[in-house]
């Protein structure tokens, strides 16, 4: 038996030669920077500061353990990705069944429900800013003031804030599960459901037995994906709520903290506590799920 | 032109070895078909001499050169796949001048060579379309057009006629062995189907498990098959076998079996000798069965209840019991016979093989 | 399919996808009826007896008029624009690369190398940012487009090498080996056979990278900073808000024709990207 044939050989050459263009690139902007991100939340590294950093082990962690805002603002990301991953993947899962029967217009109709997600966000939240908090007096700015005022003064100051972030974010979030699940429903070979309505009669016990289990994969990866966003928020909260600490998320408190008062070491530090969240979510979504390979979108 | 030698092949998986020793010497100009079934190693053969697997072990020439770390585009064979694999984003014209491009032909030389593979195939008409405006056979024929315009050493089929109806199959195994009188090239074919294999090659390898069977010309396979597996292989409906004990009585070997007993055929006798009151395996195809009349030799005549039968028109097929199992017998059209009728069968006896039970050799 | 009653139709499909619509269009029609409000309307008292909150009487031209000539809007739409082609070309190049060569070549460390590749992509930015805003300050990039340009690629590498080697996966090999029999190397038959058949899959990857480096927000807010070098959502959100004014008609003119090209490449591609985001998933 002799070891790799010329040919085999070239093959490896030439798939390390397509990959190092990625690999390189990855690694200068995505590895060395979270190297350095956890070496520096064991500092107290500041640009304000002169002199060297100090070493000051978990310190940075020990402080945010001990601080009530950071778990309030814990608090507030782990509701918001929960809420708001339930009625994405409702509503994304009704708009994905209403679309996947060809009928006059859906194409309009999918260019429309595409459209909140295909839209920068940063600008439609203005919109939805101008919607929910009108700041000056217009038309109605009366009788969302009072909605507010209500909503605040019974949950406190800052829900209403919440609301509106919670609601841009379903409405944003929920066009894209729509689509990436339309394309887990036109893979699945039709006659799989024409063999079930055959079975049962009820449409209910149909999408419940046929169509999730079928699409079991395709949420698999909705659900992850809604979720990490969701944890990793930072520019729909700070933008909906024009930068101001009303609400905070774990992002909002990093981007604070870090550009805002410089604090590098804290902030890498805030910034690396959410990934335990996302390895659980990784963790469960997978476990529960089981996608295949290859189903990246 | 060129012959094709494999010595001592070998390919290794992971865990599978799927091809085993293979010496295989394939003269210029021939048509040399491997068959067998699914997983028996004939593709991964196949794909080795066209360079697209690697060889675990042994070697290929090609004419005279060893081609083993040549990349396929260096090895002169041109290769024709069950799929056809036409380039879609390319006209019937481009892909059959594909491989003349990317060897630098005159632009002369090309519509030469493709006008000239077109009109053999009978495509002139179809050079302008797309490959997806074609139907299977009309794809089928530009992928064999591809591989003649290159005039390549070597042809290699890889189970080409599989995806086309049974109608089509036909038509296009003969217009193949035409192609292949014409153009003389020496041509590797790879099948499942024991009827292409016989109808198509100059001679013909039976694979299974990796390990080559037997190798020789059709006819050779089917009446000299060198072990169970040939015998069973090839020829449809395929060999019955039954589970005989050789004995001997009146001065003559018998092989029996539960309400079976037949004489073994003087060709026979002597290399069942050292068989005598041991169990072997009797092997007769449907076509060396008949419904016994009263001029048969009793000592080949035995009973049998039938169970289904098969009119097919040219023939009647029937399943019959005998012995305590199945058996099929190919008979007269004329021939009227009732489902459960009690009935008599006799072989030819010259056409009976034995077989050993356990290394499955022919005796 | 069955033949249903039509009040049922209309009950379980008419209705919720009106809804759907309305709900997914309203704060659209919202920032256009603003956009083309004039001032004096726009700034009146909800008390006023002409008041019409949804529709304009006499719509106009004069936020957009001023945007293009009292801010730097053209400017930030060329920013933008330059660098989410820049950024897209250069995430498809290395996508098309990377995926083909996960797709088809057997290496070792492939599966690996996939997964982590398939990793990066769930890295938010959220946890970037801040080395990242270190970075560019130690190769003096801040305040220039190749800080976004280096950096959109880190989220846009891994959606393009995924997408894209989900595409290769659908298309037969023996496309492949048969060119590469007909006389191409493994890397022509991947430049003249496969590349053009994946067509589709490119160019929604393509579209997709495009609309996420265009829409792309915490990387720009960070490492640029001069007002006339700002992308479209960072300038409008940041220059025309100031303080707690909101110059809300060029605001919502800003983003209407802000996100124009996105939407136009997503009308004329659509179809594209469907069959694209399906065949891969399909993969």
């Amino acid at each position: 038996m002799r070891a790799a044939t010329t040919t085999r050989r070239r093959d490896i050459q030439l798939a390390y030669l397509l990959l190092a263009p990625t690999l390189l690139l990855l690694l200068t902007v995505l590895a060395y920077p979270v190297g350095w991100e956890v070496w520096t939340s064991l500092t107290d590294l500041s640009p304000l500061k002169d002199g060297p950093p100090a070493f000051v082990g978990l310190a940075n962690y020990r402080a945010f353990l001990a601080d009530p805002e950071f778990w309030r603002a814990a608090a507030v990301t782990v509701v918001y990705a929960a809420v708001t991953s339930v009625a994405k993947l409702a509503l994304g899962t009704g708009f994905a069944l209403l679309l996947a029967r060809p009928f006059r217009g859906r194409a309009l109709v999918f260019l429309a429900v595409f459209l909140p997600w295909a839209y920068p966000a940063s600008v439609s939240v203005i919109g939805w800013y101008w919607t929910l908090s009108p700041p000056i007096p217009t038309a109605y700015s009366v009788l969302m003031g009072n909605i507010k005022y209500a909503v605040d003064s019974a949950f406190g100051g800052g829900a209403w804030a919440f609301v509106s972030v919670t609601l841009f974010n379903i409405w944003r979030g929920s066009s894209f599960i729509g689509v990436f699940l339309l394309a887990g429903i036109n893979a699945i070979p039709p006659q799989l459901f024409e063999c079930a309505v055959l079975e049962s009669k009820s449409p209910w016990r149909r999408f419940w037995l046929v169509t999730v289990p079928l699409l079991k994969p395709f949420f698999a990866l909705a659900v992850f994906l809604s979720l990490a966003m969701a944890f990793a928020d930072l520019a729909n909260v700070w933008m909906l709520t024009g930068g101001r600490i009303v609400f905070p998320v774990i992002g909002t408190h990093a981007y604070w903290l870090a550009i805002r008062g410089g604090q590098f070491g804290a902030a890498s530090a805030l910034s690396l506590m959410l990934v335990p969240f996302f390895l659980v979510v990784l963790l469960v979504c997978f476990r529960i799920f089981d996608p295949p390979e290859g189903t990246g979108a | 032109m060129a012959q094709v030698m494999m010595k001592n092949l070998n390919k290794k998986y992971d865990e599978v070895h799927a091809v085993k020793d293979v010496n295989l010497h394939i003269r210029d100009k021939e048509f040399m078909v491997l068959v067998g079934p699914s997983g028996c190693g004939k593709s991964t053969t196949l794909r080795m001499v066209a360079g697209l697997e690697e060889i675990t072990a042994g070697e290929i020439m090609i004419g005279d050169r060893v081609v083993n770390d040549l990349p396929p585009k260096d090895r002169d064979i041109a290769m024709v796949f069950q799929n056809y694999a036409l380039y879609p984003h390319m006209t019937v014209y481009d892909n059959m001048a594909f491989g003349l491009k990317m060897r630098k032909f005159p632009k002369l030389e090309i519509q030469k060579r493709v006008q000239e593979a077109a009109e053999i195939l009978g495509i002139q008409e179809l050079l302008r379309r797309k490959p997806r405006q074609l139907s299977g056979g009309q794809r089928q024929r530009v992928a064999v057009g591809r591989a003649i315009v290159r005039h390549p050493q070597v042809f290699l089929f890889d189970e080409p006629l599989s995806n086309l109806d049974a109608k089509l199959r036909v038509q296009m195994r003969v217009e193949l062995k035409r192609l292949h009188e014409r153009l003389e090239t020496t041509a590797i074919y790879v099948t499942h189907d024991q009827v292409e294999a016989m109808t198509l090659g100059d001679r013909v390898v039976v694979m299974k498990d990796g390990w080559i069977q037997q190798v020789g010309e059709p006819l050779e396979l089917y009446g000299k098959p060198a072990n169970k597996f040939v015998a069973g292989f090839i020829g449809s409906p395929a060999m019955n076998f039954l589970d005989v004990k050789v004995a001997d009585a009146n001065g003559a070997l018998w092989a029996e079996a539960h309400g079976l007993r037949v004489k073994v055929p003087p060709a026979h006798t002597s290399r069942l000798m050292p068989y005598k009151g041991q169990q072997v395996t009797l092997g007769v195809r449907p076509e060396d069965l008949q419904l016994a009349s009263g001029s048969d030799p009793s000592e080949y005549v035995f009973d049998a209840v039938v169970d289904v039968v098969e009119p097919l028109g040219s023939e009647i097929l029937l399943d019959l019991r005998a012995a305590n199992s199945t058996i099929v017998a190919r008979v007269e059209p004329t021939v009227r016979v009732k489902v459960h009728e009690k009935t008599r069968l006799a072989m030819t006896p010259d056409r009976a093989h034995f077989f050993d039970v356990n290394t499955e050799l022919a005796i | 399919m069955l033949i249903e009653r039509t009040w049922k139709k209309w009950v379980y499909f008419y209705i919720p996808l009106t809804v759907f619509v309305v709900g997914t269009l309203f704060p659209f029609y919202w920032m256009l009826i603003t956009a083309i409000r004039p001032d004096a309307e726009l700034y009146r008292s909800w008390r006023a007896a002409t008041n019409t909150p949804f529709w304009t009487l006499q719509p106009t031209l004069e936020h957009f008029r001023d945007l293009m000539a009292k801010t730097t809007f053209p400017q930030w739409l060329w920013n933008t624009f330059f660098i989410a082609v820049a950024s897209t070309a250069i995430s498809l190049f290395c996508g098309l690369l990377a995926g083909y060569a996960l797709a088809r070549l057997r290496f070792p460390m492939a599966g690996t190398l996939g997964t982590s590749i398939f990793v990066t992509y769930l890295v938010p930015p959220t946890l970037l940012f801040i080395p990242l805003a270190n970075i560019i300050r130690t190769f003096q990039l801040g305040d220039t487009p190749w800080a976004l340009i280096l950096t959109y690629p880190t989220f846009l590498i891994p959606f393009c090498t995924w997408l894209l080697m989900g595409y290769f996966k659908t298309i037969p090999r023996e496309l492949e080996e048969c060119a590469r029999i007909d006389g191409a190397t493994r890397f022509g038959a991947m430049l003249r056979i496969v590349f053009p058949i994946a067509v589709p899959g490119i160019l929604s990857a393509g579209i997709f990278a495009f609309t996420l480096s265009w829409n792309e927000f915490i990387y720009a807010l960070v490492f640029l900073s001069s007002p006339e070098k700002k992308t479209v959502p960072v300038g409008v959100v940041s220059e025309l808000i100031r303080g707690d004014i909101y110059f809300w008609g060029q605001l919502m003119a800003g983003a209407l024709l802000g996100s124009i090209p996105v939407a136009l490449v997503y009308s004329f591609f659509v179809e594209y990207y469907v069959t694209g985001l399906t065949g891969s998933v399909k993969g």
